[in-house]
């Protein structure tokens, strides 16, 4: 079941989007189809990645330097663009996933609340 | 911090490899796709089916390209077209900002560019020679014997200074001849000739395009002298034919053999020399006076200014040593001085103030155009400031508002070229109205494509810096944005920067009130100038110019045979009712060369300086020049004992105190030692000599008789000889059509004299006030200018004030007062403006009409009447540009007012 579609123009949600290409790639690196389809295969297919919002998504990323390019041949052999995590990227996953925690927190705390 | 630059490093990489990283992008995303397509094949679907839902799924590849570019930050070109026309509807929705800026940075730039224009061509650029500082003038002076021009060389001083000098490499001298004949081929012309060593052009650096320069041995030449003449020359009347080189021309009907062509572009040391001769400086009889040549010199490698000017005056007492003919008495009486300055230093003298001036003018409109548009700018700005608050509350980056205040500026600057780059234009093709005489190297003045572009790019320039100013002021503090929102204050600027707007625009009001003044001053002068009597009657006369060579019109009788052997043939044409000469006419173009001599009254201690004219006797009648006593001309007139003298009245006045004079004698200044007297026989009508401005001018007649023929050569006693001469014919027809069978008689008569200058005399009389009417048109031209910029500049400060007591005014409303008395108080400040504007203006005005006195004509620099009508006019014009603020004050609505509160 989709819980929800992520897309490029929500402020919130493209941070959290940031969030999860980070996480998946401290898994493995991946080419930027690939990453598509393992966000969803990691929710369980509860959320899908838009794919037009992965690329600019990963060059944000890039630029921030909190991931690598790599040309390299995939197992059919044809050349893919791997992206991967680097020591501030490693870094920065903590953090953001810090934040994230605190977010969820603090809704829970307000939609808690009963007066 | 370190993101933001790792960011920034990361743009630039990407747009130096711009397209290496499109060609990535593109192999990345088709991987992308095929490995979809792949997928939805794997599912099930067909190649065709798969593929779509691919592309589907992908969302179109231009989106991606767009979100991936927007990522990166490099702005594709439709954006940038996108922000353009975003920018052009917001400046096209509040018309008075865009027209007021386009029409202050057009006009303001324009005419400040032209000016730089002027100064750099005139007095900035080096001399188009190679190495131009090392190029000089020699000038030598003789204050004690008064003889010959200010800075000019005798033979004796160029060849002993050109020996003792050490300092030069090159010394050369000219000397400019105006009045040679070219006779063959085709139609006789007369051209300027400049004389010079052959050391002239190796000075220069300046080698003939075609043939070969001068050399030493061609000033001796005995045969055919060879001749030099200019591209000009050489396109104009050879067609460019490179056969005219060593080939023969007949110059004042003497062959000559051209040597060669000179450079396209030379035009030294004046821009109408078409013939160069070769100057033979031998010095037959070593003196300090008939000095008439000019020297150039190039210093040597090493050499200095004050070294050469040391070495020169060292070798002055030398000259008894070089010439026995001087002694030292003669150059210590003669005071003998030689100095050394730069050629362009020389060249420049004569307008180096008035380059200096209009340099700091230009400066001048610079500074008050960029004071206007930032003006217009702020108020905008300030006008804006909710909307950019609101904008910004809702998420628009700075980034982003930046940009949009930057697009408008580049719009606008773009716009204003429309304005200025045609004022540049007609500016430098009308060569800003003045002649090659007024202003110097003003041919070299070229609007290169360069020129164009730095315009174009400054005015976009400015009016970005302008605009992102005003950015920036306006969002001083980005943390107050609600406090922004909140408040009606004026938060952009303080008291200085009113005050000093307030100056700015007082100045601009003043200086266009100066201007306009100026300008109404030189049209009633213009006025009065065509309404004055010029002593004669220029309705259909025209007049047509005749220069005889020497050889064959030595004696007095060849000239006057010669003379009225045409005006018989002349007066033969069908049309013509009357034909005379004369030396010289009313109102022909100055001429320094024109001879004056100074008369002495018989009888009396008095003596005047008259200009000595010649003409025939029917001249007066035919010009319709009353003769006020006496009579004009006899046959028998001049070979009298006393020859006789015809004078006009103003030179009668002078002499003798009236203006019956007849038969009294005068004695002007003969070649010989014997003293001739002339008698009086004639008093004619006065009329102006050069300008009509100078008044009546004393002058002299002498007759111009055909009786003379056969006399010898001195036997005629007359101090002038009419060899160019000036025919007046009376016809109905124009001119023109007359040209022909005129230049056919002269032709049947003597095929090498030149027939030039056709012209009559009403348009000779229009040409006289032309210099007036130029000086109106650009005078007039420019307090448009300058009124309208101050118009303009009225209006913002006015405004600009509204906009700073918006809540002055509400709580004023709100507490009774009437509109009306808002309106009042915002043009009382447009009135303040106004009057202490028009009181500088005034004052300037005045001083300056009095500097200018010598162009006025019958008007007084300080006309009451003129005056009061512009200043008042002028303020009233200037108050009306506060109205609409004054309005826009009045209509304010005082609980909207307080509710932003």
């Amino acid at each position: 079941m989709i819980v929800a579609r992520v897309q490029s123009n929500e402020q919130v949600l493209q941070g959290t989007l940031d969030m999860l290409i980070l996480k998946a790639l401290s898994l493995a690196p991946m080419h930027g189809w690939g990453l598509t389809h393992r966000i969803e295969q990691l929710s369980s297919e509860a959320l899908q990645v838009g794919q037009g919002s992965i690329y600019p998504a990963l060059i944000r990323l890039e630029h921030r330097g909190w991931i690598d390019t790599e040309w390299r041949t995939t197992d059919n052999n044809r050349r893919a663009k791997y992206y991967r995590l680097t020591a501030a990227g490693r870094r920065a996953l903590g953090d953001e996933l810090a934040s994230w925690r605190r977010f969820v927190a603090a809704v829970d705390l307000v939609m808690a609340a009963s007066r | 911090m370190l993101h933001l630059v790792r960011t920034a490093a990361a743009r630039l990489r990407e747009l130096t490899r711009r397209s290496a990283v499109e060609a990535e992008r593109d192999e990345e995303f088709r991987f992308h796709l095929e490995m979809e397509v792949e997928l939805n094949r794997r599912r099930g679907l067909t190649d065709a089916e798969a593929r779509r839902a691919a592309l589907l799924a992908f969302g179109g590849v231009q989106r991606f390209r767009e979100e991936a570019s927007e990522a990166r930050g490099i702005a594709s070109l439709d954006k940038i077209a996108r922000d353009t026309r975003f920018a052009v509807r917001r400046l096209w929705r509040s018309p008075t900002f865009s027209l007021g800026v386009v029409a202050t940075l057009g006009v303001g730039v324009g005419a400040a560019s032209a000016i730089g224009l002027l100064v750099y061509g005139v007095m900035l650029r080096p001399l188009p020679f190679p190495e131009p500082d090392r190029l000089v003038r020699v000038a030598f002076r003789t204050p004690g014997i008064d003889a010959g021009r200010e800075h000019a060389h005798s033979h004796a001083s160029f060849v002993h200074l050109r020996d003792a000098a050490r300092a030069f490499s090159g010394f050369g001298a000219y000397h400019v001849n105006d009045a040679v004949n070219l006779t063959d081929p085709g139609d006789p012309q007369r051209v300027t000739a400049v004389m010079a060593t052959p050391s002239v052009l190796t000075v220069l650096r300046v080698v003939p395009a075609l043939g070969r320069p001068f050399a030493e041995h061609d000033a001796k030449e005995t045969g055919t002298l060879p001749v030099l003449i200019t591209h000009d020359l050489w396109r104009s009347r050879y067609g460019g034919d490179p056969g005219v080189v060593n080939g023969l021309i007949e110059i004042n009907r003497r062959p000559r053999r051209v040597i060669g062509v000179l450079p396209a572009g030379f035009s030294f040391p004046v821009p109408a020399s078409a013939v160069w001769f070769p100057l033979d400086v031998t010095v037959e009889r070593a003196a300090l006076d008939s000095r008439y040549l000019n020297v150039v010199a190039r210093l040597r490698d090493g050499a200095t200014l004050q070294e050469a000017g040391s070495e020169l005056r060292a070798a002055i007492p030398r000259f008894p040593d070089r010439f026995p003919n001087i002694s030292p008495a003669d150059v210590e009486r003669s005071d003998a001085r030689a100095e050394v300055e730069l050629l362009k230093d020389a060249i420049v003298a004569p307008v180096r103030q008035h380059m200096t001036f209009l340099g700091l003018t230009m400066l001048f409109v610079l500074l008050i155009t960029v004071a206007n548009v930032t003006n217009l700018f702020l108020l905008r700005a300030e006008r804006l400031r909710h909307e950019i608050a609101i904008t910004t509350a809702l998420g628009a980056g700075s980034l982003a508002l930046a940009r949009r205040f930057v697009t408008e500026g580049i719009v606008l600057g773009a716009a204003a070229a429309v304005v200025a780059v045609p004022i540049v234009v007609a500016a430098v093709t009308s060569r800003f109205g003045f002649t090659s005489r007024d202003v110097p190297r003003l041919e070299e003045i070229a609007l290169t494509p360069v020129w164009l572009v730095v315009v174009v790019l400054l005015l976009m320039l400015i009016a970005t810096l302008v605009a992102l100013v005003a950015f920036a002021r306006g969002r001083r503090s980005r943390l107050s944005d609600a406090a922004q929102l909140r408040s009606t204050e004026r938060t952009l600027t303080g008291g200085g920067w009113r005050r000093a707007q307030q100056v700015l625009v007082a100045m601009q009001v003043a200086v266009a009130l100066a201007l306009l003044l100026t300008a109404s001053l030189m049209g009633r002068s213009l006025w009065n100038l065509r309404r004055v009597d010029l002593g004669f009657v220029p309705e259909q006369r025209a007049t047509l110019e005749v220069t005889l060579p020497f050889r064959d019109y030595e004696s007095y009788g060849q000239i006057a045979a010669f003379h009225a052997n045409v005006l018989d043939r002349i007066r033969g044409i069908p049309g013509v009712a009357g034909a005379e000469a004369a030396r010289e006419i009313p109102l022909i173009d100055e001429n320094p060369e024109e001879p004056t001599l100074e008369f002495d009254a018989v009888g009396r201690e008095t003596s005047q300086r008259a200009s000595a004219n010649v003409a025939t006797p029917d001249y007066f009648r035919l010009m319709g020049i009353p003769v006020l006593h006496g009579r004009t001309f006899v046959s028998g007139d001049v070979r009298a004992t006393m020859p006789a003298i015809v004078v006009s009245a103003s030179l009668a006045r002078a002499l003798y105190g009236t203006t019956d004079v007849v038969g009294r004698a005068v004695r002007p200044p003969s070649p010989g030692s014997d003293d001739v007297l002339f008698r009086v026989v004639g008093v004619v009508g006065d009329v102006p000599r050069w300008r009509i401005e100078d008044g009546p001018a004393s002058m002299a007649y002498f007759p111009l008789l055909r009786d003379a023929d056969g006399v010898p050569p001195g036997g005629v006693r007359a101090p002038i000889l009419m060899r160019s001469a000036r025919y007046v014919l009376r016809s109905h027809l124009p001119v023109t059509q007359l040209a022909p069978a005129i230049r056919a008689g002269v032709r049947e008569l003597d095929p090498r004299v030149p027939v030039t200058n056709f012209t009559s005399l009403e348009a000779m009389v229009d040409a006289a006030t032309a210099g007036v009417r130029l000086t109106m048109l650009l005078l007039a031209l420019a307090s448009s200018a300058a009124l309208l910029l101050g118009v303009i500049g009225v209006y913002s400060v006015v405004s600009y004030g509204v906009a700073g007591r918006r809540r002055e005014f509400g709580v004023r409303l709100a507490l009774g007062a009437t509109p009306t008395r808002i309106q009042r108080t915002v043009l009382a400040e447009g009135a303040r403006l106004a009057v202490i504007g028009a009181g500088g203006g005034l004052l300037a005005a005045a001083w300056g009409a009095r500097i200018a006195r010598s162009l006025l004509y019958g008007v007084s620099p300080t006309d009451p009447v003129l005056y009061a009508t512009i200043t008042a006019v002028s303020i009233a014009i200037a108050i009306g540009a506060a109205l609409l603020p004054a309005r826009r004050a009045g209509r304010l609505d005082p609980a909207e007012v307080m509710r932003g509160d």
